[in-house]
């Protein structure tokens, strides 16, 4: 049973939340206040933003989309600048920039997960390597960006390069944090139950260090997003990023706006998709080890 | 610091501590120079062994990185533009900090004002912070406030949620056995909220302190590589922007340079902001 409550764990509910008090808790939180205060705050930041760029005309402000303006954008069927709802377009740029975190988060959660145990792990592979991991983590991800289109043709690889190498790092020095905030007396146990290396690789270090792990996923989710935004900036073809810059350089505003609010929604999206695979997979490995 | 292994090994096997220390210290110069060995043969098979190694083909080769560095350390521009990309990050990061922080506790402390302002915060966060570049642009009227304010961003929330942390982390006992003995709302804030949040900031001055180099480089990348070549306003990224821009085996040492000058300035930029943190935080050594 000891084993069961892993180190370093918060004790997460959401997990255990069945449909019916998942249902309560909605019904709660519209008889609560939280919602109308809420209302209240995006309403003060939506009407400063109308108030500001079309009512007022503020001197910065007025050349910034307007609320209205972005809206009617959004939500035309025949779009004055190309992207809205309605254009297949929209929805390739998404498609494109979510092709790339995911191939690039794939590569680099398998990557630094693996040297992120070895690193916490094994005493002489993290002498090795570690030295050699920390002269670059402090070069910031973005630097690597000349660098990268120098190192890859084409412009795909420089892009998931990028993404790869920012969410690494974050996943790599988590897991090894992970690992080395295993309780010792956990592997003493197992080590007078007779456990070998490999058991206790897999039966308490991983288990162990899983909440750091999926923490470093959040973390890397979130550069990785960051960082593609500046790939396709500057590299890229298509993409949320590449659609900003482009609409930039070419005065259509709203969708600049348009394409800044999608790429929120969608990052937070794969944010809580990474969340709620922990927050499951954790369960299970509670659930089994409690058995 | 110490490793499962060796924490298993500990109680067994007694080693001298010395014989540990230089051995890893062995060991870690053999990666490293593995690593630059790598990059060596690398850069050069081209002329050595007749093929082109993929990816690392292309990079100029350590000795023209080290001495394009050696000539580089005596031109002003080089230091000029380092000092110019610091100056960006520490307003942009000042404010935040003095902007976050405030804001940090008032949602912390205030349940209307986190029910008012939370959400509306935490819509606006997802989206990235280079993502504000162009926006940025267009609103501020010169590049440096522009980058300045897209450092701000990437700082304060950040800062804000670390803050916001930091006081949900505070004991609740502390509260109300200051409370009972007759503290005043003004005693429980200086004496348990700023001492309770104070390694929280400190925590997210260092994060975002981090992501201040990320966004000023991205920043003078995005803003450079938008304008001609030659950029304007100088900064380590204009920097490497212009090296890229200006193709050859110099320049492209040029870049590596510029990448690794920047590493060591936010790593320093961070230590600073560590050290601060040991001095303002005496507390935290004791445990």
């Amino acid at each position: 049973m000891g084993l069961s409550r892993v180190p370093g764990k918060e004790e997460e509910p959401s997990g255990n939340r069945t449909f019916s008090s998942a249902a309560f808790q909605i019904v709660e939180f519209f008889k609560g206040s939280r919602v109308y205060l809420m209302l209240i705050g995006f309403g003060l930041v939506l009407g400063f933003w109308h108030m500001s760029v079309d009512i007022w005309r503020l001197p910065r402000f007025r050349e910034m989309p307007g609320l209205v303006e972005v809206v009617r954008e959004w939500t035309n069927s025949n779009p004055a600048f190309g992207i809205s709802l309605f254009t297949a377009d929209y929805y390739r740029d998404m498609w494109v920039s979510c092709r790339r975190v995911g191939i690039a988060f794939l590569i680099s959660t398998s990557i630094g997960i693996s040297i992120g145990l070895l690193l916490g792990w094994s005493r002489r592979f993290r002498a090795y390597v570690f030295p050699a991991f920390e002269l670059f983590r402090p070069i910031p991800v973005i630097a690597w960006v000349p660098l990268a289109i120098l190192m890859f043709s084409g412009r795909e690889t420089p892009v998931i390069f990028l993404v790869t190498m920012a969410s690494f790092f974050a996943t790599a020095l988590n897991t090894k944090l992970g690992v080395e905030s295993i309780d010792q007396s956990f592997i003493r146990a197992a080590l007078c139950l007779g456990a070998n290396p490999r058991q206790i690789f897999w039966h308490v270090v991983i288990p162990g260090a899983l909440p750091y792990v999926f923490t470093g996923l959040q973390i890397g989710m979130g550069v990785a997003w960051f960082s593609l935004v500046v790939g396709e900036m500057v590299s890229g073809q298509y993409g949320l990023g590449y659609r900003i810059n482009a609409a930039y350089s070419t005065v259509a505003y709203p969708t600049m706006a348009v394409a800044m609010i999608t790429l929120g929604f969608v990052g937070y999206i794969c944010s809580a998709l990474v969340r709620i695979v922990g927050n499951v997979l954790m369960q299970w490995r509670v659930r089994q080890l409690a058995q | 610091m110490s490793m499962v292994a060796e924490r298993i090994a500990a109680p067994i096997r007694v080693r001298a501590r010395n014989v540990h220390l230089s051995a890893d210290t062995l060991r870690s110069i053999v990666g490293v120079a593995a690593l630059v060995l790598i990059w060596e043969l690398g850069s050069h098979s081209q002329q050595w062994f007749g093929f082109r190694t993929p990816w690392i083909g292309g990079l100029p080769p350590p000795e023209a990185v080290a001495i394009t560095w050696a000539h580089l350390v005596f031109k002003a521009s080089y230091w000029t533009d380092l000092w110019l990309s610091f100056l960006r990050v520490v307003s942009g990061f000042a404010v935040a900090l003095l902007i976050g922080v405030p804001f940090g506790l008032v949602l912390a402390l205030n349940r209307t004002a986190h029910g008012v302002l939370f959400p509306s915060f935490e819509v606006i966060r997802p989206i990235p912070p280079i993502a504000w570049v162009p926006a940025s642009i267009l609103f501020w009227p010169t590049k440096d406030l522009s980058i300045g304010f897209v450092i701000f961003l990437g700082a304060f929330f950040t800062i804000v949620l670390n803050v916001l942390g930091g006081t949900k982390a505070i004991d609740p006992r502390y509260l109300e056995a200051a409370r009972s003995m007759g503290a005043s709302r003004a005693n429980i804030f200086r004496r348990i909220i700023i001492p309770g949040v104070l390694p929280s900031i400190l925590v997210g001055s260092v994060v975002g302190m981090g992501i201040s180099w990320e966004v000023v480089i991205a920043g003078e990348l995005i803003s450079g590589g938008g304008t001609a070549a030659g950029g304007t306003g100088g900064g380590i990224g204009f920097f490497i922007w212009n090296s890229y821009v200006t193709a050859g085996e110099s320049a492209e040492s040029q870049i590596i340079v510029g990448m690794f000058s920047i590493g060591i300035m936010g790593y320093g930029s961070s230590e600073i902001i560590r050290w601060v943190g040991r001095l303002a935080t005496p507390w935290l050594k004791l445990r």
